[in-house]
This record gives structure tokens, sequence and C-alpha cells, in this order.
């Protein structure tokens, strides 16, 4: 496995180089289905829906950026869950108004994320807790605290950021949109740091990435941190779509952005794949629940569907690496 | 030489040097509980009576049945997050399948025991022969079944106990609750298969090392999907059990015994990694976590608190297993001395 990340594999042939590309393939996946939604709903193309349909995914595509920098470090971080439930209570219990108080909001947000993706960090990779066990047990301790904060649904987030990042800004490009461009420029600059590149070596090999000098322990701690204010700004945009906070919040994030990582290309082994397929795969997700709703599925087996999908998404990856690895002997 | 015999002579050793650390958490754990059932009669005057041990052992019977096939799958190295949604189907399944009618009961039972059963081996399915990551399939899995679960009753739960469940759960055998009868079997049951069977062995060996069972001759792919079948086994009992409890099934009526199946193997001190553990302490686990529940339920904390609490406990579970605690005293022992002298 080679330290520089190469999401599209170079020396295969184009059409096997399309499939091993995740984030390639999922973005032709939602223009199909996009297709597909425009055939049921002939408003499916003006500005409004697809404003619309980016509201609705951009919580979960900054969750999946969050949970994508932690799965390239081989780790699952559940405390996803409680990040977000925590962050949707602060911002309707303590509202700030105007564009100042937005940005404040915005800016607390990503401190109380990172805060908590410190104490995981710091339990994964300097106690060396396995990551699923030590962050769930960070999650549950966020889900009580949302509890305390606010324990039922209820407040109001301030109508600034209800009213403006659901918006359309420059009159043509939605502000959830914007948000969500911003994280994938910012990853695609970090992804050429020291930071970056050693998410991949950990990923591949830790043993190996440790040897040649990386400084293992550090640069886990750090992918946590950077998670966690993902999974912080994600709550921030949860709030700005609901106008309103929910102690619970955060519970349906976990398992889509799993499959928002699987469907994204991203190797749920670590070291494989990228943030930029994960955000695309967060908009699959949620424009397939349009899709199926405007087909007239019933709402309880949505979550079958999704279920399904993560699984079927694992598989189709696991088809792909293989092929291409078969590829690559030849 | 028999694959017994290679597994044997590895495994001995480390069990004779774990043995006391093991059995001294058991000990310990059971301690807590009974001093916590003792010193509760401070907290709330209505404690401390036989009543309240008889509600915590009725408690701890779902976890306990739960518990077993989640260590199963965490003795291994995985973990079951379709527990609770596998828990509701069979709740939902008793109700709508058997209903309160017990002349069917003997008939349909075992077919709702297989149908978890049945989810369970498609988790070990995944996981085994596929190679997907064991939390990603069952929490999949898990939510399938929910969403399925939840379709097929069109969100209202209907039908009634079977009357056997009722007296199992509510009646007497010989002027003891046969609730508490029936889970000192299963235990004894379950320990017999965990710990004094060859499956149990095998299961053993594919969590201390998958590439020594293999090597050894253990058949990984059965093996695991079997462990994975016996939780699904175990959660439709449970479901089972409380739906002769409450009189009913209810949506998401499994939703609050996932994370404390998996509390009560790692506060018992089995670890997280898989290849060390035991029944008896998961039981000792399960019995902390209960007589606390039922304490902080008297003492009236907000769910908040409890929440909190919960999560506390598992991150000082692990980091108890991570050396830590002791760490940090024999850190401050040294200094201590170094101070004196």
């Amino acid at each position: 496995m080679s330290l520089v990340p190469n999401e599209s594999l170079p020396g295969t042939r184009p059409s096997r180089a399309l499939f091993a590309n995740g984030a390639l393939m999922a973005g032709v996946f939602y223009v199909v289905l996009y297709g597909v939604y425009a055939a049921y709903d002939p408003g499916a193309l003006s500005l409004a829906t697809f404003t619309d349909l980016m509201n609705n995914a951009a919580p979960l595509a900054l969750a999946a950026a969050g949970q994508t920098i932690v799965v390239l470090t081989r780790g699952f971080d559940l405390s996803l869950a409680g990040t977000i439930s925590i962050v949707s209570v602060f911002m309707a219990v303590f509202p700030m108004e105007d564009a100042g108080g937005g940005a404040a909001s915005f800016a607390a947000c990503l401190a109380i994320g990172g805060a908590i993706g410190a104490v995981s960090g710091l339990l994964v990779a300097f106690r060396g807790i396995q990551s699923i066990a030590a962050t769930l047990g960070v999650m549950i301790v966020c889900q009580g605290i949302a509890l305390l904060i606010l324990n039922a649904p209820g407040g109001a987030v301030a109508e600034w950021v209800s009213y403006e990042m659901t918006d359309v800004v420059f009159g043509f490009a939605p502000a959830s949109g914007l948000v969500v461009l911003a994280f994938a420029l910012a990853w695609l600059l970090l992804r050429k740091t020291d930071l970056g590149l050693s998410l991949y070596a950990i990923g591949a090999d830790e043993g190996a990435a440790g040897l040649s000098g990386v400084p293992v322990a550090r640069r886990r701690f750090w992918a946590y941190v950077l998670a966690g204010a993902c999974y912080g700004a994600a709550g921030f945009m949860l709030s700005a779509q609901t106008a309103t906070g929910d102690p619970n919040a955060g519970m349906p994030f976990l398992l889509l952005s799993f499959a928002s990582v699987a469907l994204g290309g991203t190797s749920l082994t670590g070291g494989q794949g990228g943030v930029v397929g994960s955000l695309i795969g967060a908009c699959v997700l949620m424009l397939m629940q349009k899709v199926l709703f405007a087909a007239g599925v019933s709402s309880f087996y949505i979550g079958a569907s999704q279920g399904a999908l993560l699984i079927l998404a694992i598989l189709f990856g696991r088809l792909v690496s293989r092929a291409a690895s078969s590829g690559d002997a030849k | 030489m028999t694959v017994e015999a290679t597994l044997e002579a590895p495994t001995d050793t480390r069990r004779a040097a774990r043995f006391s650390g093991e059995a001294l958490t058991a000990m310990g754990l059971f301690a807590l509980s009974a001093g916590m059932v003792a010193a509760s009669p401070l907290i709330s005057p209505a404690l401390g009576s036989w009543s309240q041990i008889y509600t915590i052992l009725l408690l701890v019977s779902f976890l306990l049945v739960i518990s077993f096939g989640q260590g199963l799958v965490i003795l291994t190295g995985g973990l079951d997050l379709s527990v609770g949604s596998v828990m509701m189907l069979g709740g939902v399944l008793t109700t709508t399948w058997i209903g309160g009618d017990s002349a069917t009961f003997w008939g349909v039972m075992p077919v709702v025991l297989a149908f978890g059963a049945g989810i369970g081996a498609l988790n070990g399915i995944g996981v085994a022969m596929v190679g997907i990551p064991p939390f990603i399939m069952t929490m999949g899995v898990g939510i399938v079944t929910a969403s399925l679960a939840l379709g097929y009753t069109g969100g209202t739960t209907l039908g009634a106990a079977p009357p056997p469940l009722l007296l199992l759960m509510k009646g007497d055998i010989l002027g003891a609750p046969s609730v508490i009868v029936f889970v000192l079997l299963f235990c004894l049951v379950a320990w017999t298969l965990q710990s004094r069977t060859t499956f149990g062995r095998k299961v053993y060996a594919i969590g201390s090392s998958r590439r020594a069972a293999r090597i050894a001759g253990v058949p990984i792919v059965s093996t695991t999907i079997l462990v994975y079948a016996t939780s699904g086994l175990c959660a439709t009992l449970s479901g089972a059990m409380l739906v002769g409890y409450s009189n009913g099934a209810t949506l998401r009526m499994g939703d609050p015994y996932l994370l404390p199946s998996i509390a009560a193997v790692v506060v018992g001190g089995s670890s997280i990694l898989g290849g060390s553990g035991n029944f008896v302490n998961t039981i000792c686990g399960a019995l902390f976590l209960a007589t606390l529940e039922s304490l902080i339920a008297a003492s009236g904390l907000g769910q908040g608190w409890r929440t909190i609490l919960s999560g506390l406990i598992i991150v000082g579970a692990l980091l108890v297993q991570s050396g830590w605690i002791s760490g940090v005293f024999a850190s401050v022992a040294r200094r201590v001395r170094g101070a004196g002298g």
C-alpha cells in the first residue's frame, strides 16, 4: 500500500478506474437517481427543490465527512450521535441572533465538537482503547449531557441561522450547498498536508507508518478532534434545518454516516477513500429517501432500504477492490 | 494429536494467570451489588427488602439472556448491535403469531426462536463469509429488522402474551418465582456451553487469534455463524420473556437493552477485543448494573444524569482494563514512597 492517497488507482484501465473511484461512482449514481426523481416529480429540476435537497443532505454530509476521517485511520466513531445531539440542544437553548451571532454559534459548535473529539482521541490514541468501545462510552455520556441541557425536544434556533443557512445566496446557490463545498475544499487542502497523508498511512499500516516516523498517537488524536469539529458543523446545519432542538437528534445519523462513507467508496478497514466521496454518498442517501417517498413507499420501510443499501455498498466496494487488485497483479 | 490438545496447551497457563483477576472482578462486583442493596434503605426507606431483590433479579433476567449472546459475539472479537431490534421482532412475532392462545404456543414458539436465530445467522454470514466489519453488519441488519417489524405491525402492536409466558414470568414453581428458576437453569446451560464444550473452546480460540485458530483447524466460518445465531436466539428469547412480563409487545421495546447488554459484558471484565471473558463475570456485571439502575431510579435523578452515569461506567471499565487506573495508582504510590524516602 503506497503512502500517497490514490483515489483513482493509476495504471488501471479507464473503465476500471471509474469503478475504483468512489467519489465519481457516487456522483454518477446521484445524477442517475436525480433523473429518476425528475421523472416522478417534474418540479425536481427547480432551484427550490435542489435547495431543499441540499438542506436535507448537508447535516448528514458533514457528519459523514467527520466519520470518514476516523474511518481512514481504521477506527469507528460512535460519538458522532452524542455530539450532534449536544449541538442541537445548544443551538436551541442559547440562540444568538444576526450574522455575528450566527458566526459565534458556528464557532461554538466547532469548539464543542472538537472538545468531545479530543476526549475520544485521548481514549483511543493515547490509552489504546478500541475505538468502538471508547466512542460508545463517550456517546452515551454526551447523550446524557444533551438531556441535561434540554430534556425534551423544543426550544427555538436563532432566526438568522434558520433562515439564512437554508436560503439561496447570490441568486443561484443554496447556502447549505456552499457550506458542504467549503468542507470539500478544506479536505482537498488537508489531504496534501502531513496530517492528511499520515491519516492514510496509519490506516494502511500503522506499524509501517510508525517506523517511517509518523507520530501515530498524536496524528490519530487530531483525526478525532477534526472529526468532532465536523460533527459540530453537522449539528449546526441540522439546527438551521429543523429550527428546534432535540436531545436525541444525533442517533439517526449514526448508521447513515457509515452508509455514506461506504457509498462514497471509502474502505471501512481504513487507508483508502476520501471525504469527497462521503459527501456525495450522503447526498445520494437523502435523495434516495425522497425518491422512495415520491414512489409511494411506506415510511416504515425507508429504514430497511437504507440498511440494505449500506450492506450492498460495502459488498460492491469489496468486489471493486478485489477486481482492481487482481487487475494490478496481471 | 488432536485439535483439543493443541488448543489446551497455551490456554491452560493463561487461564491460571487470569483466574485470580477474573474471579476477583466477579467477587468485587457481587460484593458491590450486595453492598448497594444493603445500603439502599439510606436512599429510600422502601428499599432493601426482599421485594427489591426480587425486582432486581427480574430485571436482570432479560439482561442476562441477551448478554450471553452478546458475550459470545464479543468473545470472537465482534459486537452485535442488532440485539435490540431482534428482541423487538421476537416480541412482535410472539404476540402476533401466538397471541393469547396457549394451544399453539408449543408449536409456534420454536418457529419464532428459529426466526431470530436465522437473523443472527445472517449477521454471522456477513461477518465470517463476506468479511463485513461486525458492528456495521449487525447495525445494518438491526435497522432492516426494526424497519420490517414496524412495517409488519403497521406501527401499532397487536395481540396478547401467551399464557405459558405469563406463567413463566409471573408464576411460581415449588414456591420459588418460576422466572428465577428458569434463569438459573439458563445460566447453567449457558456457562456449560461457553466453558465446558468444544464449541466454547473454539469460540475462545477464534477470539484470541483467528490465525492460530485457523492453523489449529478450528472451523472459523461455521463457528462464527453459530455464535451470531446464538445471539439472535437469545435476543428473541428475551423478547418473548419481556412480552410475558409486560403482557404484550411494544415498539422499540428492545432498544433499552442494547447498550446494557454490551456494558454487562465489558463491566464484567471481558476484553472488548475478544478472546477472554467468562459468563460468570457477565452475570456479576449484569447484577451490578441492574442494582445500580434500581438505586438511581429510586434516588430520583433525572434521565440525563442516569445516562451520563452509565456512560461513565463503561468508560471507567475500559480504563481499568487498559491498565490506566492501576498505572495511576502505581505512579502515585511511587511518588509517595519517593517523597517519604
